[in-house]
Order: C-alpha cells, then structure tokens, then sequence
C-alpha cells in the first residue's frame, strides 16, 4: 500500500516548511489548528524555538469553531495579538482543519488585513503534502507581497533562497556564508536566517539570488521574471563527515539521498562511481540526471534498494530502519526535514 | 509591546470562574506554544500523549491514520523504544476532503500484521482532527479490522479539536485502554490503580496502607508486562481512581464489569491527605492507620523549612502536581509563593480562593497567553517547581517534579521536598 509507512515516521509536512520560512521574518505567524500541529512545528521541527523568540502562535481551534466556521473569532483573536505584540505582517498557515472545512484563505487575508491594517498572507498547506511545497508557497507570497521597487542593486550584494534548518541542518546563516563567500563575496544574505522582512524588501538589492534547495526556485524565477535578478542554483552545507567518505568512493556503484541541490552537490564531489540520485521531495526536472529518482513512498525506497544492486548509500540513516536488508557500506548524511538531527547533533 | 499578563491571587479571588479575564481563557486568545507549554500543546509531544498512550496495552501496535503533520513528532517516541510498534497510513488531500481512506483502513491494518514476528494483543487505531470533523464511525471501522485480521482493534482518538469537551482526549483515551478488559470473577482481595499510564511510585504509602487491609494484589495498568496480566486488572472487587481523567473508564469499568470506584485527590497539604485516607478507611470498612507516615512527612517539611525559611517558589504546571493546590500548601507551611503558571479550571478555582486569603499578592500567569513572549523572570524567586517553572527560571535552583513514576499521598510531600532540599542546597553550594 503506498501510503502505509510500516518502517518511517512521517517526514517534515508543509505547514512546518511554512512556518521556517516566516520564522525570523518579524510577522506574527498563526498556525490554523486546533493545538497539535503547532506543537508539531516548535517541538520537532523548528530547532531555532529554543534559540531565536519568534510570534508563533496556535489559533487553538476548537471543535465548535471549526464546525461553525468562526473565521470572525479567529481574525479578532489575530488582532488581539496585534495589539499585544509588534509585527510588521500577519500569517496564517493552514492545517488539515481548514482544509476539511474548506476555509476561505484568501478571505481571511482580507478580514485580517481590514481589521489590523497590516498586510496578511495566509498561506493554503494542509499538512499532507512535504516541507518543501510549504516552504515554495512561503517564499512566493513574502516576495510576491513585499519587495519593493525602489531600491536600487547594490553591488555584490547576494541574496540566499532555501536557507532553512530543514533544508540545510543549520540554525544559523554562518556556514551558508561562510561556504559561498569564496564564489560571491561577503555581502550575502539568507532570506529567513538570520535576517527578516526588511531584507526581503529590499531583494532588488541583490545583483544575484543563489537557490540553495528546490522549495527556493520559484520565488527566484519570479525576482528574475519580474526584477531582472539573475540566480544560481547550488547546493551547500554537505555533512562533513559524509562528504569526507563520500570522497573517497571509488568504483562504486552509488545511491545518494537528500534534497535534490544537496545531492547534486554531492554528486559532484564523488568521481569514479556510478552514483544515483533520489529525493523524497521536490525534484526539479532541469536539474535531474537520467538515472535520478523520486521516491514517492516507503515501498518505492525499498524497491529501488532492491533493486539497485548498490554498494553505498549516502543517506541519513533514519532510513536504514526500511532498509535492514542493505548490506553495503552506509554513509549517514542527516536532513533535518527527515529525521530531525541537525549537522552539529551528528 | 505589552509585558506578560498576570492577576494576582486576590484579584482573581474576587471574580468567579464564570468571569476569568479573556488572557486566562485559552478559547478567546491565541495559544502561545511557549517551549514552557509543549506538553499541553501538542497533546501527542510528550510525556504520554494520546499515542503513547494508547500503547500502554502490553503488546499493543498502533496505526496511525492522519496527515503527515499529525505524526511528526512520533520520532521523539522512537526514541523511547516505540519505533516497531508504531505505524503510519498517510492521508492526501484527497482523502481529507473526501474520506475515501476509511475504506482502506482494514487493508492497511492486514499489510502490517504482516510485518510483526508476533501477533500484537491488539491493533490502536489514532485518528485526529480530520476524523472528528469527518464524524467517522471508529467503532464501525474497528469491527471492519476486526472482520478482516481476527485481530482486537480499538479507536484512540486524537481529536485536539475537543480538548475542552466533557471527555476530552486524555479521558477517551483512559477508556479505550481498559475497553479490552472482560468481565471474569472478582476477588474480594484485589483492587486496581488508575489514572496513570505509568506505575505510582514504589515506595508510595498507598499499596502497604492497602496491603494493611488485607488486598493482596493492586493492579496497575503501568506494571503490566504481558496481555494476560493485563486482562487481570479486571479481577478487582474496586478501583481507585488517583486522576479525573480516568473517571469515564471508571465508570465504564463499572458498568461493563461491575468494578466500583473511588475517586482520590493527588494533594501536598498533609493535613487533606490524612483526612483523606480517613475517609478512604470508612468506604472500605477498615481503619488505615498513616501515622508513621504522616509524622515522617511533617519531619520532612519542618526539616526544609529550618534549611531553606526563606525559599520563594515559582510554580508551573508541567509537573505531577496540580500548581494551585500545591502553592496552597506551600504557603500554609510559610512559605512564599510568587508566581503560578497555571490553568484556572472549576475544580482549582477554590485554591485559588483560599491561597487569595494567605497570599493575595501570588501573580498568576497563564503558560497560553501570547504576552508569554514578553514574559521577564521575577527576582525574588528562588526555586522553580515544574518544568515549564524551570524554563522560565533556569538561573535558580528548580526541580521538573514532571517523572513517570507517580507520585502520591504522603509520598509525594516527600519526595518534593526533599528534591527541593537538593537542588536548593546544590545551589547555595555553588554560590558559595
């Protein structure tokens, strides 16, 4: 059965990839449910709510409100906080509750932006679809809503889309920068790492975007469509250690398992091997190799297991628990949208 | 930006739990999933959520039907050993709007039986959110599993949806865990324990007070190795109820097989806990005699209070303990209670009432109110009691008070103070 996990656990959901984006943007972000999924986000996958105080909220749905469909009482309740804390926007995430009682979004932004006068996305996740789809609408609205044209290209500056902890493992932008310098000097910024919703309007700064995961391609196609900005796509912060073992495969036959600009980074380092690529998640078809493969579900990893006669996988080893009858060499590259261990837990 | 809000102890006092202001009132504000207030919000995170939970059945397996998200962090279970008894059926969008998964759920639950060495005592099936406002019939859904695999199957419903409803997740939850239990011949000298998925703590006064009585044999679904000592909890001639959430499989239990119970109070203040035990005494026709305990819980008290007189205690409520009663007792012993992090519910309220007399100027806080944000540390506090406590306070000395084994009675005085003792006097120790 396709949708059965009898190994894995579920993997990071759309409305915690939403939620990393917005996370250090100065908004006041809402998650539309009822308590659980809110822990879900600031208990598990967001790493930074034990370092970096962010307006995250629940807007602790009860059964009766859903059933009613009380969207006045949530867009009160937002402007309540409004009032209690200082945001420069307003978000509202949505979860697997609004999206059985079929909730308006598009109407909640306007209720909430006529009743605090600040500017709403609220953003259509359901909780059934993966990190990297929540991440792609996050960063498309904040950029589609925010930037402004006034400003002009400020030399060298260079702007980073897919900077997330579930993306790259990393809480902080410090490696992100310190890994690209060498190629596009000092003046980097991380959108949502370590900088927020200023820097977000003023992109048009920025002479160049480097995408760093998939979930960051489509808001820079769009800077590029609409401001001209040219972007890169390259992947960064490859777990040391696997790196190190990955560079000393030889004549192997290779299966590597992250997100797809992770691998490709990857893919590059390995020479003398035959090496497959695999992503759970977003796998963008420009920047795929014939033998790449997306893994749909957790029968489709094992076949591919199975199947691939391969000598190494490079992958993060919450895998292995699908994969106990894999006798070659494992090479643990952990991804934090997987299996929640950050590059310095490893 | 506006600081934490807070009332004190005797301006709450003067309102009724009819009027509590709008940031002591979960439903009419935005949560704050405060690092302090994961445990309540997220009833699956930690400790024993509905998931873990529904697994306290010895040689149970649970399947999980939900959306990615409701499942995230089951990881963290994994960790406690959980990982081969937990299984997923991941729901698209389709299938939420549709329901159109439930038809499959008998297939999902014949594939993993295929994939266990052993056959589990029963399969769990946790549905969430989605399913509460689908309205799916879960005993229905359990009969068709039960059809196909010859395999007991019970619902755990994690409906965070109904968490303020008369019988809110924790409380079904209590009730499908006892569900499998039938009906056999009760022995007059056996009772059970409930309320806790874990075990009270070994040297709780209650089994030898019980023991004293002549009951050979306490139950507690906690100890429970195996399915078969499982099933003999229902041998008990009564049950006694430590947690109100266990009341609805209290009662079910009598009902389907005829156990009465008796609710008791997990309290800190010795004097209730001896009157307790009295009364606890008349109900079952015998005198429990608790005064080598009771004089060993007043020793410890007053040995504390000649350590640490001027200890100021901050009181949250992610911890075994109900945080108004406890600054309630605190306080009649003399000491000083500066702040509560707490939920005001009908049942506390009259603590509040009474700690309003010997304590009017105790701030409460509410853990949910997004003010939390703001929220800065009093500085005359020395010792934090609750995990939620700790994080606010993590200068001071604190204990989490927040273990599995359950504390109770006598014992559970105990136990506090003399974790407090140590962590007070580890504190002045490195001060020095």
């Amino acid at each position: 059965m396709k949708k059965l996990l009898k190994h894995l656990s579920p993997l990071a959901p759309d409305d915690s990839g939403a939620c990393s984006v917005l996370y250090e943007m100065g908004g006041v972000t809402v998650i539309c449910d009822a308590g659980g999924c809110a822990g879900n986000v600031c208990g598990f996958d967001e790493p930074r709510w034990f370092t970096k105080r962010s307006a995250l909220f629940s807007a602790g749905l009860r059964d009766m409100d859903a059933i009613l469909g009380r969207d006045e009482l949530l867009v009160k309740k937002l402007s309540m906080v409004c009032e209690q804390i200082d945001a420069r926007f307003t978000a509202v995430v949505g979860t697997p509750v609004p999206a059985v009682i079929a909730t308006d979004m598009r109407a909640i932004e306007r209720m909430a932006e006529k009743r605090t006068g600040l500017a709403c996305i609220a953003l259509n996740t359901d909780g059934t679809n993966l990190y990297d789809y929540g991440e792609e609408m996050a960063y498309k609205r904040l950029f589609e809503e925010f930037v402004s044209d006034e400003y002009n290209t400020v030399k060298g500056r260079v702007g980073v889309l897919g900077a997330t902890p579930l993306n790259t493992g990393e809480l902080t932008a410090d490696r992100i920068k310190e890994e690209l310098s060498p190629e596009y000097g000092s003046d980097i910024i991380c959108f949502g790492l370590d900088s927020g919703i200023d820097d977000v309007i003023r992109a048009c700064e920025c002479e160049r975007i480097v995408v760093i995961a998939p979930s960051g391609l489509a808001a820079a196609r769009y800077l590029n469509k609409k401001y001209n900005i040219p972007y890169d796509v390259r992947g960064c912060c490859i777990d040391k250690k696997a790196l190190e073992a990955a560079k000393t495969l030889d004549g192997k036959k290779v299966l590597v398992i992250h997100q797809q600009f992770t691998v490709n980074a990857l893919r590059e380092q390995i020479s003398g091997c035959e090496v497959t690529c695999g992503s759970w998640f977003k796998t963008v078809a420009a920047y795929k190799k014939e033998n790449d493969v997306h893994i749909k579900g957790e029968d489709e990893l094992v076949e591919l297991v199975d199947n691939g006669s391969f000598d190494v996988i490079i992958a993060d080893s919450f895998f292995r628990r699908a994969l106990s009858t894999f006798e070659g060499q494992w090479i643990d590259l952990p991804h934090f949208a997987v299996s929640g261990r950050l590059n310095k837990d490893i | 930006m506006t600081e934490a809000y807070y009332i004190t102890a005797a301006e709450l006092a003067k309102r009724s739990y009819d009027d509590l202001p709008d940031e002591l009132n979960s439903s009419k504000h935005m949560i704050y999933s405060s690092p302090a207030t994961l445990d309540f919000n997220s009833p699956g995170a930690k400790g024993f959520g509905v998931k873990r939970a529904g697994l306290a059945i010895p040689g149970s397996v649970m399947l999980l039907i939900a959306p990615g998200c409701c499942g995230r962090n089951t990881a963290l279970l994994n960790e406690l050993g959980y990982s081969e008894r937990f299984f997923y059926l991941m729901l698209d969008d389709t299938d939420i709007v549709t329901g159109r998964y439930i038809s499959k759920i008998p297939k999902a639950c014949a594939q993993l039986l295929e994939e266990l060495d052993t056959e589990p005592s029963v399969v769990m099936l946790c549905v969430t959110c989605v399913d509460a406002l689908l309205g799916t019939d879960m005993e229905r859904v359990c009969r068709a599993c039960e059809d196909l695999t010859g395999v007991k199957t019970a619902p755990a419903y994690m409906y965070a949806l109904t968490r303020e409803e008369r019988l809110p997740p924790m409380g079904l939850i209590r009730k499908s865990v006892y569900s499998l239990l039938e009906p056999q011949k009760r022995r007059s000298n056996e009772c059970s324990i409930m309320g806790f998925f874990s075990a009270l703590e070994n040297d709780c006064e209650l089994y030898s007070l019980l023991g004293s009585i002549g009951i050979k044999k306490i139950h507690e679904l906690g100890r429970c190795k195996t399915f078969e000592e499982y099933q003999m909890i229902s041998r008990s001639n009564f049950s006694l109820v430590l947690n109100s959430e266990a009341r609805a499989a209290a009662q079910d239990m009598q009902s389907r097989l005829g156990i009465p119970f008796i609710e008791l109070t997990r309290m800190f203040r010795i004097s209730k806990i001896h009157n307790q035990y009295a009364l606890l005494g008349q109900a079952l026709g015998s005198e429990l005699d608790d005064s080598e305990y009771l004089s060993r819980a007043e020793t410890i008290v007053q040995t504390f209070k000649n350590n640490h007189p001027d200890a100021v205690f901050a009181i949250g409520e992610s911890l075994n303990a109900d945080s108004f009663e406890l600054a309630l007792a605190l306080t009649e012993y003399g000491f000083r209670v500066a702040e509560i992090y707490g939920t005001v519910g009908e049942r506390n309220f009259v603590f509040v009432k009474k700690l309003a007399e010997l304590s009017p100027d105790t701030r409460i806080y509410s853990n949910l109110s997004p003010t939390m944000m703001n929220y800065e540390p009093l500085k005359e506090v020395t010792a934090a009691i609750g995990a939620d406590a700790m994080y606010y306070h993590s200068d001071i000395a604190g204990i989490p008070f927040n273990e599995e084994q359950q504390p109770f009675g006598y014992r559970s005085v105990e136990l506090l103070f003399d974790k407090l003792d140590k962590a007070l006097s580890e504190k002045e120790g490195s001060a020095k």
